[in-house]
């Protein structure tokens, strides 16, 4: 019976629960959701590529004029990507919920702009 | 054998076990005279893994290598790359890194006692625990940005680094877990229906501990006061005055015991490493070859001792690594504890003693193949693995 | 004018008997669920209907649509009648505890005695069920709640008792009018009857602390491990039924019954009653951790036997 007390104070208090899919909670700043590849800054040095552990970023031609395609399936967000860049392109934005159906849609190319 | 005696099988699959594991149990009515342990059922090659990535990519593996402490492991991995390495990394990574081992603890921790209180069927208690362990996973999620594999150790340093806004609001944190714990604790050793489940349940002598090489929370609550932090001080635990938290009770009651006080203990290090953080920087820069060499480093992880190995032969990649996770270390002592108990009392004294199986299965091992005992060298190994592959 | 035997099949039909019931028997799993939840600072159900009213019922149709399977080794046909059985046995058993008016369905002298009768032929037939299910888990399960039975029909018979000794009547619809005329309530003059029967009647509908035959971390589901779909839907709907049974049979012997003063409709206190004994059941099912068969069983003997025995001696001695 030595917890009576506290269920009855429970009773009052406000419920814990967090109603997610319907009231969302803006998640922490440092959060590491989707990655975003800054092309402009990209210098084609491929260390993201030979970093990452889950093999989740391929490079589509060589150098300067490499695109990169980031297969977010594979990706686990550890965001070595992002430590090992030299000119810091690769950023990590907020955005989590990225469940999908289709493989297809989870990869993303990110293309030089001619 | 007599005719009386019957065999049950407790998992692979069971309500009790979380992740595969199987113990056979010889009863006599409902008294078990003997638990045989059988491991080997969540094999992840995560060994082998390790040794085709390169030192920066282990670092995620090695916090794979579980969930729920995955901070003691890469903490541990990366310490022992960092002596291989021969450096020493600035002291305000180590008290950052500190900080967030003892915030692992107390998720951990607070985890574990909730499992418990729902093993004996308590739900109450197992909800309120969980909704405060929420609270130190807000505050994991707040300094290292995820809820789970934090990416957080780098080799070096952390990634991050704690501001002074992050401090005030852990220390805010640590109160309220503080005083809930406090009033668990207090319930807990009062509740009348908690003590008749645990109290003399899953005893484990002092001795027997010691025997056995019980690690962790289990042997401490054997009363022999061991741990790593004291021990074999790692990361700035010189520095900071804490106890080492021991319980004479030798049962379910006192693991609970322990784990109440550990977490009052681990908020009271956080506020003081809080406090007493040197300024600096927070990392260093690491070549990505690591000189040749091998080495043994070890963390106290929240369920006990846990024992890396890494042997370097000058590349980038590993030649050999090693995980002892502390449940391998518990298991001795959990079949001594099985023996001598009630059937009914078998999830609970499985629980006892903080299990993580899959973390702690490395090798399988096939019977009678090279006619060889239980020691394999690599190359036998190797060559064994090879032919199973062809023949498949 | 309508024949009095068409009323009659009505009443048994509608009001205030299954579809009464079976209403009832949501609502009162919705409050218990909902109670406990926020004892636990949960929310519980909560999307379906206002504040997840329909959350039961939802549930039980879900388990209709459910896949039905039967497990190669189960004695087919008993596997099969069982559920039905022990849904039929449950509502009949509550046929003669007075819910919507203050005279029950049917009636009879001597009926505490059959209702007693009847509530140990529902644990016998979960014990059939179990054992036909021929699972390791159901028949331990099984064997649990026999084991269970041993600990509470005993305590749970003896306080029955008094407060027929009493009233002078064997009839629960008598007690509680008894009750309401000489106002002369039982809960006041018999609290230890009370509690020994709450009790075991928490053992009797298997809620913790007691839910030792469907202990979920030991027997995965225990003796309901093996029905699925519209099987479980009727186990289910039992477990609920029997949650009205318990609130029916303690308002009846202890609080009066569905009576009250000012010509407000009986059904109306019948509701607040029987509520207010399953927010009882329920607090206490957020407040233990579960015992070990061996304790309960130890505990029902040593303490609620001779606390039942006292109250029958107190009874008999004029006091109560």
């Amino acid at each position: 019976m030595a917890m009576e007390h506290e269920l009855l104070r429970n009773l009052r208090k406000k419920v814990a629960t967090e109603k997610y899919p319907f009231i969302k909670k803006k998640p922490p700043e440092g959060l590491r959701g989707k990655l975003i590849i800054d092309m402009a800054k990209c210098i084609g040095c491929g260390l993201c590529v030979f970093d990452c552990p889950a093999g989740a970023i391929e490079m589509i031609g060589k150098g300067t004029a490499a695109d990169l395609k980031v297969y977010l399936d594979r990706c686990h967000f550890c965001g070595q990507c992002a430590e090992s860049c030299p000119s810091k392109c690769i950023v990590y934005s907020t955005e989590f919920e990225l469940a999908n159906f289709d493989k297809k849609n989870l990869t993303i190319e990110f293309k030089r702009k001619l | 054998m007599d005719e009386e005696r019957v065999i049950i099988p407790i998992g692979p699959q069971h309500p009790a076990l979380k992740e595969p594991m199987n113990f056979m149990l010889k009863v006599e009515g409902e008294k078990v005279l003997e638990a045989i342990p059988n491991l080997g059922y969540n094999h992840r090659g995560i060994e082998k893994a390790a040794t085709v990535r390169t030192y920066i990519q282990n670092l995620y593996l090695a916090e794979r290598i579980c969930g729920i402490c995955s901070i003691a492991h890469v903490q541990c991995y990366a310490q022992g790359v960092e002596k291989l390495l021969e450096m020493e990394i600035p002291p305000r990574a180590q008290y950052v890194r500190l900080i967030l081992s003892e915030l692992n603890r107390l998720h951990s921790h607070l985890l574990w006692v909730g499992v418990a209180a729902h093993e004996i069927g308590f739900d109450t208690l197992f909800m309120y625990l969980w909704r405060d362990r929420e609270i130190v996973m807000d505050t994991l999620e707040l300094i290292t940005g995820n809820r789970v594999s934090y990416g957080f150790t780098m080799l070096g340093g952390v990634r991050r680094d704690i501001s002074p806004d992050m401090a005030a609001r852990v220390k805010k944190e640590m109160k309220t877990v503080r005083d809930r714990t406090q009033y668990y604790k207090k319930m807990s050793s009062n509740e009348r229906s908690i003590l008749k489940r645990t109290q003399g349940v899953g005893i484990l002598k002092p001795q027997d501990a010691l025997a056995l090489c019980a690690c962790g929370p289990t042997l401490r609550a054997s009363n022999i006061k061991w741990d790593v932090r004291r021990e074999d001080p790692y990361l700035a635990y010189n520095e900071i005055p804490f106890n080492v938290v021991t319980s004479d009770g030798c049962d379910v009651l006192s693991r609970m015991i322990v784990h109440y006080d550990e977490v009052i203990e681990a908020t009271n290090i956080i506020e003081y490493a809080l406090d007493h953080m040197p300024s600096g920087s927070f990392r260093e820069k690491v070549t990505r070859r690591i000189p040749a060499g091998e080495v043994v480093s070890r963390v106290e992880a929240p369920r006990g001792e846990d024992i890396h190995y890494i042997k370097s032969n000058g590349t980038d990649k590993p030649e050999r690594f090693k995980v002892r996770a502390p449940t391998l270390g518990n298991i001795p002592a959990v079949c001594k504890m099985l023996s001598d108990s009630y059937i009914a009392d078998v999830p609970i004294i499985l629980a006892g003693i903080d299990p993580c199986f899959s973390c702690t299965d490395r090798v399988t091992f096939v019977k009678g193949e090279m006619g060889k005992g239980w020691i394999w060298t690599q190359e036998e190994l190797r060559r064994y693995a090879n032919r199973w592959y062809q023949q498949r | 004018m309508v024949p009095a035997e068409i009323i009659e099949f009505l009443s048994v039909l509608i009001y205030p008997g299954f579809i009464f019931i079976f209403t009832l028997a949501f609502f009162y799993e919705w409050v218990d669920r909902k109670f406990v939840a926020r004892l636990q600072n949960r929310y519980g159900p909560l999307y379906a209907g206002p504040g997840g009213i329909l959350q039961p019922f939802a549930d039980f149709i879900k388990l209709l649509a459910k896949e039905d399977i039967t497990p190669r080794a189960a004695d087919k046909t008993t596997f099969r009648v069982t559920p039905i059985l022990m849904l039929a046995l449950a509502l009949s058993t509550l046929f003669f505890i007075p819910t919507a008016y203050t005279t029950a369905v049917s009636w009879f002298e001597g009926d505490l005695i059959f209702v007693t009768f009847l509530v140990s032929i529902l644990v016998l037939i979960t014990l059939i069920a179990a054992w036909s299910s021929t699972s390791t888990f159901s028949t331990v399960g099984g064997i649990r709640v026999v084991l269970q039975m041993l600990g509470f029909e005993i305590p749970m018979t003896i306080v029955m008792v008094g407060p027929a000794i009493v009233s002078k009547t064997l009839s629960i619809t008598n007690i509680a009018l008894w009750q309401y005329t000489t106002g002369h309530y039982f809960a006041i003059y018999q609290p230890i009857g009370l509690i020994v029967l709450i009790i075991c009647l928490l053992a009797e509908i298997k809620k913790a602390p007691f839910d030792i035959p469907e202990a979920e971390s030991e027997l995965a589901a225990g003796w309901i491990t093996e029905f699925s779909g519209r099987k479980l839907a009727l186990i289910r709907l039992t477990t609920d039924v029997e949650l009205i049974l318990a609130g029916a049979l303690v308002t009846a012997l202890f609080l009066g019954g569905p009576t009250g003063p000012f010509g407000i409709p009986s059904v109306i206190f019948f509701l607040i009653k029987t509520t207010g004994v399953i927010l009882v059941i329920s607090n206490l099912r957020a407040l233990f951790a579960r015992f070990r068969i061996d304790q309960m069983l130890g505990g029902f003997w040593k303490y609620l036997v001779p606390l039942a025995l006292l109250q029958i001696i107190l009874v008999t001695l004029g006091v109560g």
